[in-house]
């Protein structure tokens, strides 16, 4: 063994060898490869199952939320969030900050619903001005309809906004009033849904609507824990949920979508959770836990579906939105 | 800290960098201590250890990270106060304007301020606040510019070049600006000043009212009015005295004003004794004339002197007609006074009196600040305050925390363990989308808990994060920690409920099945902007039936508050529905509130009196010894204050203790009274008929009334400026001078803080002092005057500061603003102003120095040590390549915090290629080795026929010969010893490499061992077996060698 030992003329003579050259190329490959990982060195970025990305922090600079409570997708794929400072921000499909508008008046309290109509125009149930106010798609106030009231044509804390595929108009709103209201395309009103009690409950806090392909209204009857689904002329077609943390059962729905596959997303505003139902109201997945870090939810308000599978969650008291694509 | 940051250094204490210079010493000394090393060893020992010397010099020197940066930090202060109110969109165009374009790294910030200073935006990469957006300043009657920038100075972010731009009339008429401004320069913070410029051409201010500080009563009291004009004006002028309009002849209303100061003069008959107030009001013809109305108000007072009187305060005035028409008939000059009809009730007006008496009045009927004015009436002003029993009053009222029990000698708590029906108070929070909801909703929460007994049960329900949703933040429990339920409530998050369903249910549970289901009195208060779901009808006939009121505050300053779920919910359960548009409501309606579960404190059946101390001074009139008291009826529960100074002349006997029932002692400079009966009609009617009740009363009333002297020196009071200032001249009856007197003061002002004055003699007899008037309202100043110890008497005197400053200075302070620019170096500039104007990179670079040396202790001359060790230890070159590994690794890891994501991979990777690299010294061999064997098997089949062929013949050729030596020595054995050959070095086994004949050392050194170079090994005798094998192998060898040729 002694033939091992040798000095540094024979350790540069080793690198003539073609092994040794072999083996000195692979050293030099690992420190590169060290070097290209250290200045990388940030805190793990890898994000939860199903969480595509996440924007927006606390704040009222842009792509900051105070609060954010409502949310929809318009026709584009682009994203608008209403906080609790009455600030509508647009986002793109990634969540890059667009554009931002302020409600006219915010002093009594902001929003917590809005729609996009086909036509680009944004309704916005401003809740607590009993009014539905109307933007066109620049952020322009271009009119209103509603005022306070427990009469036809007039809201008390109305919730959301839904078309359907004739352009009529439906209002949701609650605190006696607790029914969806049908307003025709030039703003008149037409009828009342929802009025009377269903299984012998009535309507109680109807926080988000939604209208599907096949014409029906969705509705998340936030107080009753469930989920309504109304002819547009008003006749119960389905009712499910009820108050209970299992599979298939709801705290606090504050908001209904309907995803492209026709499946019905409900936001569980005290369950802290998305719950994915098939239209006969069986529990298709559920998503979400309570809690601050990525893929948990805090009192989440609402939920929009995009057109390309993916979810998007205003996480309300995480102060954030969340994107999701299970 | 990085490493790679860590490079631009200095050194706190430079002198230890002479010890650099024993690396050389030490490279020149290692040669010999380092002698035993192989090359290689030694020279990175050598390394390591000048290492370790100069890691330790650094160490030595405190080495500090030094970190320079020019991007600048840019904070707007924007000045919102009254004069410049109409200024603020400019400003805001102002900071769109400079910030547009501003430089990338750079960052801007905004404050905006009128009294009070207010962080807008934190120093952010651009001016992100909404036009029109800022919320609503209050207080805006003063600038404080001084605040401003001492906010400013704080904001600052350390690590960038700093500049104030201050966009100001420069109207500042509180703090100190230039001395901030100095400090600023100190700090090296530039300020830009942006003026803000208006000019107000109609305008006129009322300069001020005088009127007499002392009068007689029935003396016309002269009255001066001097207002400024700017331009020529007409218009009325109102004086009001004590708040009622005077009657003016149009001669002296009508006035015509011209450009500068308009004096004129009425005379008013000087009313009753005590303080007489005037105020005057100019109103111009038109509008137009005036620009700032705020400031077309003067006021005035005046005392005058006379007899002091007694005001009895009434719950209800019908049960204290005998009360009022005793003391009168014992000549207590009485004024007599509804609780509900007070009116302006401030410290002015209860100078008036000598000492006042509430009479079942509850805590609601006053203020927070009249509160307050009542304890300064006691404590500074001398006065006395009798406090009567009755349905609510004392801890039945409401005034338990309050600051009238402060001055009581009884608390309004029961102390002893008497068993009492308790009380049950929930608070339901419901967060509320007005600004600042939340904050009042807490503040008024907390004045609930100090409102209730420590016997009552109090619980916080509020909705929160899930998974409780509804959450008792405060559980129902005994208010016996106020401070902690306090700071529970303080720390609460207040959520959006849903609905009240849930949240009212849980109250329900636990007022009727939980910890309150043994309370006597049960009440709910929701507090909420009303926008939750309504509760169901069968939960609030739940309510009602089981006598749980439930009361409801609509919190909102809007219009469109939600009002009707919370009125129904009021109106079912037997509660009250308040709808509080002002946050300075909420107070009065909590501690009314929070009294309605504090109705078991009241002792509603007939007792005997008893005499405790019957030395008191109240019982003087009474023959205690002799005399049994009348029945009471009934009474509230109290407990004496641990006082050497309270007295407790009559109580309450039961087996359960003593209760008191009249207390009285002496706080501050004024007397309390604590009766906790009375309510005369229902507790009181044996003792109105009592023959003595009379005298007892006025006797104990005229021991509480204030007593003094009325100095009767010349008294003035005039405002300079923000300073106030008092004169007195002191003569004495034959008008020579009075000197060398003690003059002890204190003035109380609008914020009921009294302050200590100092007078100064200034000439013969002269004495003044001086106090700040910084906000407008009453300055009432008590002055007691000694000669020498001797009383002479009490002044009181007092000024009025009718409005602020902010609306008399109405030209642009331009001097201040030049000068806040020229004392720290910065710019005046115009509204024109560009990006680079504000925007300029002209400071000095920001140089922030951190220890770094602390950092090279741990991580670099621990780490080298270490290795300095190991070097010169470790026999083993892989023993030394692992501890290398093991360092390098922990400094990555722990030292430059390679701890997340891939930065441990790479730690990981850096370390074994270091680790690698001296092994390779090792490994090398191996594979050379490895990389021989695999060549040498290559070209064994092309010639391993021949060779085999010819060793076969070399082994059958070597085989005869070792047959013929074996027979001749076996035959020589006996007789000879074999001489010992020299071992011949062995040889490398590499193929086709050269073979070094020269000779190595031994494995110890191949590893390379720390070991000495040997001398070639000596040879040794061996065996003649040994010797056999070593003579056939080389043979072998020969004989292979020889082919080999």
């Amino acid at each position: 063994m002694s033939g091992l030992h040798h000095n540094h003329n024979h350790a540069r003579a080793a690198f003539q060898h073609p092994a040794q050259r072999v083996a000195a190329r692979s050293l030099l490959v690992l420190a590169m490869a060290a070097l290209a990982c250290l200045p990388g060195c940030e805190r793990p970025s890898s994000l939860p199952d199903g969480v595509v990305a996440t924007f927006g922090r606390m704040g009222l600079a842009p792509s900051q939320f105070s609060y954010p409570r409502a949310i929809t997708v318009d026709g584009s794929g682009r994203i608008l969030v209403i906080d609790k400072a009455g600030r509508i921000q647009r986002f793109d499909t990634d969540g890059n900050y667009l554009s931002e508008w302020v409600m006219p008046e915010t002093a009594d309290g902001k929003p917590v619903g809005l729609a996009v109509h086909p036509d680009g125009r944004i309704f916005v149930a401003d809740t607590h001005y009993h009014r539905v106010s109307i933007f066109d798609p620049d952020g322009q106030a271009i009119g209103s309809f509603g005022h306070q009231g427990t009469g036809d044509g007039e809201f008390l804390l109305p919730t959301d906004v839904a078309f359907d595929a004739l352009g009529f108009i439906y209002v949701s709103e609650y605190q006696g009033n607790d029914r969806i209201t049908k307003w025709s395309p030039d703003l008149e009103f037409v009828g009342v849904i929802g009025a009377d009690p269903i299984h012998g409950l009535r309507l109680s806090r109807p926080a988000g609507i939604e209208i599907d392909d096949e014409q029906t209204l969705w509705v998340a009857d936030a107080c009753n824990h469930r989920v309504v689904r109304f002819s547009l002329d008003g006749e119960v077609l389905t009712t499910f949920g009820g108050f209970g943390r299992e599979r298939g059962k709801l705290r606090y729905p504050y908001d209904i979508a309907v995803t492209p596959e026709g499946t019905i997303l409900v936001c569980e505003y005290e369950g802290n959770r998305l719950q994915w139902f098939s239209k006969d109201g069986q529990s298709l997945r559920v998503w979400g836990e309570p809690g601050r870090r990525v893929g948990a939810l805090h009192s989440p308000w609402g939920a929009a579906s995009g057109t390309d599978g993916r979810v998007y969650i205003a996480d309300s008291e995480n102060y954030r939105v969340q994107v999701i694509k299970l | 800290m990085s490493l790679f940051t860590a490079l631009p250094v200095d050194f706190e204490q430079p002198q230890w960098l002479w010890l650099l210079a024993l690396v050389p010493l030490l490279v020149i000394a290692s040669r010999r201590s380092l002698a035993g090393l192989d090359p290689a060893r030694r020279v990175a020992a050598l390394v390591v250890r000048s290492t370790v010397v100069i890691l330790a010099a650094l160490c030595l020197a405190r080495m500090r990270h030094v970190e320079r940066n020019d991007d600048l930090t840019v904070l707007f202060l924007m000045d919102r106060s009254y004069s410049v109110q109409e200024k603020q969109t400019a400003q805001e165009d102002f900071i769109r304007q400079v910030t547009a374009e501003m430089p990338p790294d750079d960052r801007v910030g905004l404050i905006d301020f009128a009294r009070n200073a207010y962080l807008q935006q934190l120093p952010m990469s651009g001016y992100y606040v909404p036009p029109g957006r800022l919320p609503i300043m209050p207080n805006t009657d003063r600038t404080d510019v001084a605040s401003a920038l001492r906010l400013a100075m704080a904001m600052f972010p350390h690590d960038a070049t700093k500049r104030i731009v201050l966009m100001s009339d420069g109207n500042d008429n509180m703090g100190d600006v230039l001395t901030e401004a100095r400090r600023a320069r100190t700090y090296g913070i530039p300020i830009d000043v942006v003026p803000l410029w208006y000019q107000h051409r109609n305008e006129v201010y009322f300069d001020r009212l005088i009127a007499p500080t002392h009068a007689d009563p029935g003396e016309q009291l002269p009255l001066r009015m001097v207002i400024h004009s700017y331009e020529r004006v007409t218009g009325t002028i109102a004086v009001y005295h004590n708040d009622r309009l005077v009657d003016l002849p149009e001669s002296s209303s009508r006035v015509a004003l011209n450009p500068g100061k308009n004096t004129f003069f009425i005379k008013l008959p000087a009313g009753e004794s005590g303080a007489q107030t005037f105020r005057a009001v100019f109103s111009p013809d038109s509008d137009t004339m005036d620009a700032v109305s705020m400031n077309n108000t003067a006021s005035a007072f005046t005392f005058v002197t006379g007899q002091s009187r007694v005001l009895v305060v009434s719950g209800n005035s019908e049960h204290d007609r005998v009360f009022v028409d005793a003391l009168r008939s014992e000549n207590v000059p009485v004024d007599h006074v509804s609780a509900t009809s007070l009116g302006a009730f401030g410290l002015l007006q209860m100078i008036n009196y000598s000492s006042i008496i509430l009479s079942n009045v509850p805590a609601a009927t006053f203020t927070q600040k009249q509160q307050e004015e009542l304890t300064i009436y006691v404590r500074d002003m001398g006065s006395g305050l009798v406090m009567l029993g009755g349905d609510q009053s004392f801890g039945a009222g409401g005034w338990i925390g309050s600051p009238v029990e402060e001055i009581m000698p009884v608390t309004f708590e029961i102390k002893h363990k008497r068993v009492i029906p308790r009380g049950a108070l929930v608070l339901i929070m419901h967060s509320c989308e007005i600004p600042r909801g939340d904050f009042w909703g807490k503040e008024m929460a907390k004045r609930a808990v100090d409102t209730i007994s420590s016997r009552d049960y109090i619980g916080v329900l509020a909705y929160k994060f899930s998974p409780g949703g509804n959450t008792w933040e405060v559980p129902l429990g005994l208010n016996t920690n106020k401070s902690a339920v306090k700071a529970a409530i303080d720390k609460m998050r207040i959520g959006d409920m849903p609905d009240f369903d849930s949240t009212m249910r849980m109250a329900y549970r636990e007022l009727t099945a939980g910890r309150g289901r043994d309370a006597a009195q049960k009440h709910v208060i929701i507090l909420s902007d009303g926008d939750a779901q309504q509760p169901s009808p069968k939960l609030l006939k739940d309510y009602a039936a089981n006598k749980i009121s439930v009361s409801t505050i609509a919190i909102g300053w809007g219009a469109h508050v939600m009002q009707g779920t919370l009125r129904n919910i009021a109106k079912a359960t037997g509660g009250r529905f308040y709808a509080a548009r002002n946050p300075k409501q909420l107070p009065q309606i909590f501690v009314k509130e929070s009294t309605v579960v504090r109705r078991p404190l009241i002792i509603d059946e007939p007792f005997q009196p008893q005499i405790l101390h019957t030395f008191s001074d109240l019982l003087g009139g009474v023959d205690a010894s002799s005399e049994k008291f009348p029945l009471l009826g009934g009474m509230v529960l109290t407990s004496p204050k641990t006082s050497a100074n309270v007295m407790i002349p009559i109580i309450r006997a039961t087996d359960d203790g003593e209760d008191p029932v009249l207390a009285h002692w002496q706080y501050g400079l004024g007397k309390t009274v604590a009766f906790t009966s009375g309510y005369w009609p229902i507790w009181g009617d044996v003792w109105t008929q009592w023959g003595k009740y009379a005298k007892f009363w006025s006797q104990l009333i005229r021991w509480t009334m204030r007593q003094e002297t009325p100095a009767n020196f010349d008294t003035y009071t005039k405002i300079e400026g923000s300073r106030g200032r008092i004169v007195i001249d002191a003569l004495d009856k034959d008008a020579s001078y009075l000197n060398n007197l003690n003059l002890q003061a204190k003035v109380i002002g609008p914020d009921n803080k009294p302050i200590t004055l100092t007078f100064t003699q200034h000439g013969p007899g002269n004495y003044q002092a001086e106090f700040d008037v910084e906000t407008a309202g009453q300055y009432l100043s008590s002055i007691q005057i000694e000669d020498q110890d001797r009383y002479l008497g009490t002044i009181r005197t007092g000024l009025s500061v009718p409005f602020s400053p902010e609306y008399r200075d109405l030209v642009p302070n331009e001097p201040l603003l030049r000068q806040v620019a020229d004392v720290t170096g910065g710019n005046f500039l115009e509204a024109d102003a560009t990006t680079g104007d504000v925007f300029r990179h002209d400071l000095p670079p920001v140089e922030a120095r951190r220890p770094a040396w602390e950092w090279v202790l741990a991580w670099l001359l621990l780490p080298a040590f270490l290795l300095d060790v190991a070097v010169r230890r470790l026999a083993s070159w892989l023993a030394l390549s692992v501890a290398v590994e093991v360092v390098v690794l922990v400094v990555l890891l722990f030292g430059l915090d390679f701890r997340y994501g891939w930065g441990v991979l790479g730690a990981v990777l850096l370390a074994e290629l270091v680790g690698w690299t001296i092994r390779f010294k090792y490994i090398g061999s191996v594979f050379e080795f490895m990389t021989h064997g695999v060549g040498a098997l290559a070209h064994t089949g092309d010639r391993s026929t021949a060779s085999l062929q010819q060793l076969k013949g070399t082994r059958d050729r070597v085989r005869e010969e070792m047959d013929e030596d074996r027979s001749e020595k076996l035959h020589r054995l006996d007789t000879e010893q074999t001489p010992t050959v020299p071992r011949k070095p062995k040889q490398h086994y590499d193929a086709g490499e050269p073979t070094s004949t020269k000779p190595t050392g031994d494995l110890g050194a191949a590893l390379g061992g720390a070991v000495k170079d040997a001398a070639p090994p000596k040879p040794k005798p061996r065996t003649t077996g040994d010797q056999d094998d070593a003579d056939t192998t080389s043979r072998l060898l020969r004989a292979k060698k020889r082919r080999q040729e």
